[in-house]
C-alpha cells in the first residue's frame, strides 16, 4: 500500500479485546435496562447475536446451555390439540404476549399468539450453536407456519396477521428450510422471482422492485440464493460479475450500505459475506476493513458500534466479530457466510441432517 | 387500599398528606385524577378492576430479560389482559396508545389496534393525525410506517402523503422507509405527475443523493420509459458529472441507464467520456470506460478485426493498470478484472504485455460456495 501508518499510532486501534466482548455478550444475556425495551418482541434475535458472538469467541463455555435451550424452546409456538393453529406456528421472540412459560406441547390457543419469521430462523439457529438436536422442534408445525407467510410475488411477511413483506423474510425462510433440510416451507420459484425483481439498475439488491440498492438486502438476495443452491440458475454471469462491482465498491474504509452514505460496521458483514459467496473477498482490502471495524470497537465495555465513538450494540457487536472474520482475525471462528453461524455450528447442523436423512432411509424433500 | 403504598415517587409529598386527609380515598377512587403529575397505575384504577393483568413469564431462569419500570409492566400486564380477552373496546384502544408510547416497535400492539379500529369503527382521519405524529418522533420504526399504510387503504385516501413524506425527507433526505412508502404511495395510487421535480429538487440540494438518483429511476422507468429519454437523461447525467465528478450516484445511473441496451450501443458516449477524463476524471470515470470497452469485446460483431479487438483490450488494461494506481483500496480487484479480461479476449501472442506482477490467472471456477 502507498501509505503506511505508524504502528504506535494504531496500536491501541489494532488492539483487538476479546474478553471485553466475551463480557459484553454475557450481560446481553442476562438483562438489559429499560432503554432496551423497543428490542423485546425481537429478544430472539439478540440471543442469537449473543451466542453466535461467543462461538465466533470461542467462548460458548461461559454460559449454561441448558438454561439457554430450555428458555429458547419455551418461545416455541406449538400446535394445540386440534392444531388449528398450524399456519401460525414457529417461534415467538419473546414471552411478551404473556403466554405462561412452558417448554412442551400442546400448545396453548391464544388469540394473537403466532411465529415470527426472523424469531423462528434465529431460535432454531441458537439451538444448533447450543449443539441441540432440534428434537423437540416440531418441525411440520414450523414449515406450515412458513407456508401461511408467503405471498403470491415471492416475498413473506413476518407474521400471519401480517407486516410489511420483503426480502429480509425471504432470507429468514430460506435458513429456516434450510436448516429444517426440507424446502416444501417455501415456493422457491416464486422467491427467486421476488429476488431477481429486486435487482436495481445499479446491480445492487434493493428490499423490493425499484427500491434503492442496499448491502443488507444484497446480502440476503445473494445468501438466500446460495441456501437453495440456485445461484447460477438464478443470476447470469454477467449479473454476478456487475454484483460483485457493486459490493466491492461499497469498502471506503470499512464498508458502507449504500452509495455515498457513511461506512457502518455491519457492512463488513452484510457485503463482506456477499463478496465471500460471490468469491472475489479476497480482493477487498482486508488492512482498512480491519482498521475500520476495530475503530469501532469499545474499549470500556466490550461490543461494536455502527461508527467510532458511538454505543455498542449487541447486532454491531456480533456483525463486527463476523467482519473480523471474514478476513482471518486469527483468535476468531471461521463463520459461514450465508447461514451466518460459524463453520463448527455449521459441521453440526450436518451432522445432524446427515443422521435425520440415513433414519427416514430417504432422502429428505429437497427441491 | 394498596394504592396508598404504592403511589409512584412523584407524589410522595401527596401520599404524606393524604394520610390526614378525608379526601384521600375520594382522589383515590377519583379516576380524573386533577392532578396531571399524578400517575395512577392500571391495577389501582376502578374500571379496570374487573381484569386480572397478566405478567410476562419467562420461566425460572430468563434470557436477555429487560428490567422493566413498575409503571412499564403496569401498562403491558394490562395489556396482556385485554390480549387475552380479545376485548374490543374503547378503554382497550386508549390503553394501546399508552403502550406504543412505552414501546412503539411492538408490532401485536399496532395489529390489536387496528383490529379495535375496525372493530370500534373509530375516526380514522383522527388515526392519521396520531400516525403522523408517531412517525416524525421515530423515522425509522418499521410498524409506524406499516401502520400508516394499512389506514391510508382504509380511508383510500393518499392525498396527504407525498407532503408528509416531504417532510420527514426534509430531515433525512436518505430514510429508506420514507422512500418505500413514498414508491409505493406513487405506484399504488398513480401519483407520477410531480415526482421527476421533486427528485430534480432533492438533487440539486444533494447531488450525492443516491435515493434520490434511485427515485428519478423509478420514476421514468415507470412513466416515459428510457427510449425517447435516454438523451436527455445522459446530459443530465454528464451535467451532473461535471458539477461533483466524485459522484458515484451519477455513474451508476449512466451505467445503469445504458447496460440493458449495452455501454456501447450509444454513439459518441465514449469519446464525451474520454473527453471528460481530463479535466473531471474519477475512479467512476475510469470503471465506466473499462466497462465500455469490456462491452465491446463482448458485443463485436463478426465483421471487428482480431487487431481491433485486441486494440480494446489493451485500453482496457491500460484502465486497470491506472485504477490500480488511483482506486488503490481495490486494487487487486482491479488487476483481478484485468487478468480475467486478458484470459476472456487475449490472443495467443506470447509477446502481450503481463499484467502484474502476480502471474496467477483467476477467472472463478464456479465462482459462488454452493451449499449441497
Amino acid at each position: 500500500m502507498a501509505e503506511e501508518e505508524s504502528q504506535f499510532e494504531e496500536f491501541d486501534q489494532i488492539d483487538f479485546l476479546r474478553d471485553r466482548h466475551v463480557r459484553f455478550f454475557q450481560r446481553t444475556l442476562q438483562v438489559l435496562p429499560e432503554r432496551y425495551a423497543s428490542l423485546e418482541t425481537t429478544r430472539l434475535t439478540i440471543i442469537f447475536f449473543a451466542l453466535s458472538g461467543l462461538d465466533v469467541l470461542d467462548a460458548l463455555d461461559v454460559i449454561d446451555r441448558n438454561t439457554m435451550i430450555e428458555w429458547i424452546y419455551s418461545l416455541q409456538v406449538l400446535p394445540t390439540e386440534d392444531q388449528v393453529n398450524l399456519s401460525r406456528c414457529g417461534f415467538r421472540g419473546s414471552s411478551h404476549i404473556g403466554i405462561p412459560y412452558s417448554t412442551k406441547g400442546p400448545g396453548v390457543l391464544h388469540p394473537y399468539d403466532s411465529g415470527h419469521v426472523a424469531m423462528t430462523y434465529t431460535g432454531l439457529c441458537s439451538l444448533l450453536i447450543l449443539g441441540d438436536d432440534l428434537s423437540r422442534v416440531n418441525k411440520q408445525a414450523c414449515l406450515a407456519g412458513l407456508r401461511a407467510l408467503q405471498l403470491e410475488d415471492g416475498s413473506f411477511y413476518a407474521v400471519p396477521e401480517g407486516s410489511e413483506n420483503d426480502i429480509r423474510f425471504i432470507y429468514c425462510a430460506a435458513s429456516i428450510c434450510y436448516m429444517l433440510d426440507d424446502w416444501s416451507g417455501m415456493d422457491i420459484q416464486k422467491a427467486i422471482e421476488y429476488i431477481r425483481g429486486s435487482l436495481s439498475y445499479d446491480n445492487g439488491f434493493g428490499q423490493g422492485a425499484g427500491r434503492e440498492s442496499h448491502g443488507g438486502w444484497t446480502y440476503c438476495a445473494i445468501a438466500s440464493l446460495c441456501l437453495m443452491g440456485r445461484l447460477e440458475e438464478a443470476l447470469s454471469q454477467r449479473e454476478l460479475d456487475r454484483i460483485r462491482r457493486w459490493c466491492i465498491m461499497r469498502q471506503q474504509s470499512g464498508f458502507q450500505g449504500r452509495p455515498n452514505k457513511p461506512v457502518d460496521t455491519c457492512y463488513s458483514f452484510w457485503v463482506g459475506a456477499t463478496l465471500e459467496l460471490l468469491d472475489v473477498f479476497q480482493y477487498t482490502n482486508f488492512d482498512k476493513n480491519r482498521s475500520f471495524i476495530l475503530s469501532t470497537q469499545d474499549r470500556l465495555v466490550g461490543g461494536f458500534a455502527k461508527w467510532p465513538d458511538s454505543h455498542p450494540d449487541p447486532l454491531h457487536a456480533y456483525l463486527g466479530l463476523c467482519g473480523l472474520s471474514l478476513i482471518g482475525e486469527p483468535s476468531l471462528r471461521k463463520v459461514h457466510p450465508a447461514l451466518n453461524i460459524t463453520q463448527r455450528a455449521f459441521q453440526h447442523v450436518q451432522q445432524l441432517q446427515q443422521t435425520w436423512r440415513s433414519s427416514t432411509g430417504s432422502c429428505s424433500r429437497q427441491h | 387500599m394498596s394504592g396508598i403504598e404504592e403511589i409512584s415517587n412523584e407524589s410522595v409529598e401527596v401520599k404524606e398528606d393524604e394520610e390526614f386527609d378525608v379526601e384521600a380515598e375520594d382522589h383515590l377512587r377519583d379516576d380524573f385524577f386533577h392532578d396531571p403529575t399524578r400517575y395512577i397505575f392500571y391495577r389501582d384504577r376502578k374500571e379496570w378492576s374487573d381484569l386480572e393483568p397478566v405478567p410476562q413469564d419467562d420461566g425460572p431462569n430468563p434470557v436477555v430479560k429487560i428490567a422493566y419500570s413498575e409503571k412499564f409492566s403496569d401498562v403491558y400486564d394490562y395489556f396482556r389482559a385485554l390480549l387475552k380477552n380479545d376485548e374490543r373496546s374503547e378503554r382497550a384502544f386508549a390503553l394501546t396508545s399508552e403502550a406504543i408510547e412505552l414501546n412503539a416497535a411492538n408490532y401485536t400492539v399496532w395489529h390489536y389496534r387496528r383490529v379495535l379500529l375496525q372493530s370500534l369503527s373509530k375516526d380514522l382521519r383522527e388515526e392519521m393525525r396520531y400516525i403522523t405524529a408517531i412517525i416524525e418522533e421515530q423515522p425509522k420504526n418499521y410498524q409506524v410506517w406499516h401502520h400508516r399504510r394499512m389506514v391510508v387503504e382504509w380511508l383510500n385516501d393518499p392525498s396527504e402523503e407525498l407532503e408528509f413524506i416531504a417532510d420527514i425527507l426534509s430531515q433525512d433526505a436518505k430514510n429508506y422507509h420514507a422512500w418505500q412508502h413514498r414508491q409505493w404511495v406513487i405506484q399504488e395510487y398513480k401519483l407520477w405527475d410531480d415526482e421527476l421535480d421533486f427528485v430534480e429538487n432533492l438533487l440539486e440540494e444533494d447531488v450525492r443523493n443516491n435515493s434520490a438518483w434511485n427515485q428519478r429511476h423509478f420514476v421514468i422507468s415507470h412513466t416515459s420509459g428510457f427510449s425517447d429519454a435516454m438523451e436527455r437523461e445522459i446530459q443530465y447525467c454528464l451535467c451532473q458529472i461535471k458539477k461533483a465528478p466524485n459522484n458515484e450516484s451519477a455513474w451508476n445511473y449512466l451505467k445503469g441507464i445504458l447496460q440493458p441496451l449495452g455501454l456501447s450501443s450509444q454513439p459518441g458516449l465514449l469519446e464525451r467520456v474520454l473527453e471528460l477524463k481530463q479535466t473531471h476524471c474519477s475512479p467512476y470515470l475510469l470503471a465506466f470506460l473499462f466497462d465500455c470497452y469490456e462491452d465491446a469485446l463482448e458485443n463485436s460483431k463478426e465483421n471487428v478485426a482480431e487487431e481491433e479487438q485486441q486494440k480494446t483490450l489493451k485500453k482496457a488494461l491500460e484502465i486497470c493498470q491506472l485504477l490500480a494506481q488511483e482506486d488503490t483500496i481495490r486494487k487487486e480487484y482491479w488487476l483481478f478484472l484485468g487478468r480475467s479480461l486478458k484470459n476472456k479476449h487475449g490472443s495467443s501472442d506470447p509477446s502481450s504485455e503481463p499484467l502484474a506482477d502476480d502471474p496467477e490467472p483467476s477467472v472463478p471456477a464456479s465462482g459462488q460456495q454452493e451449499m449441497s
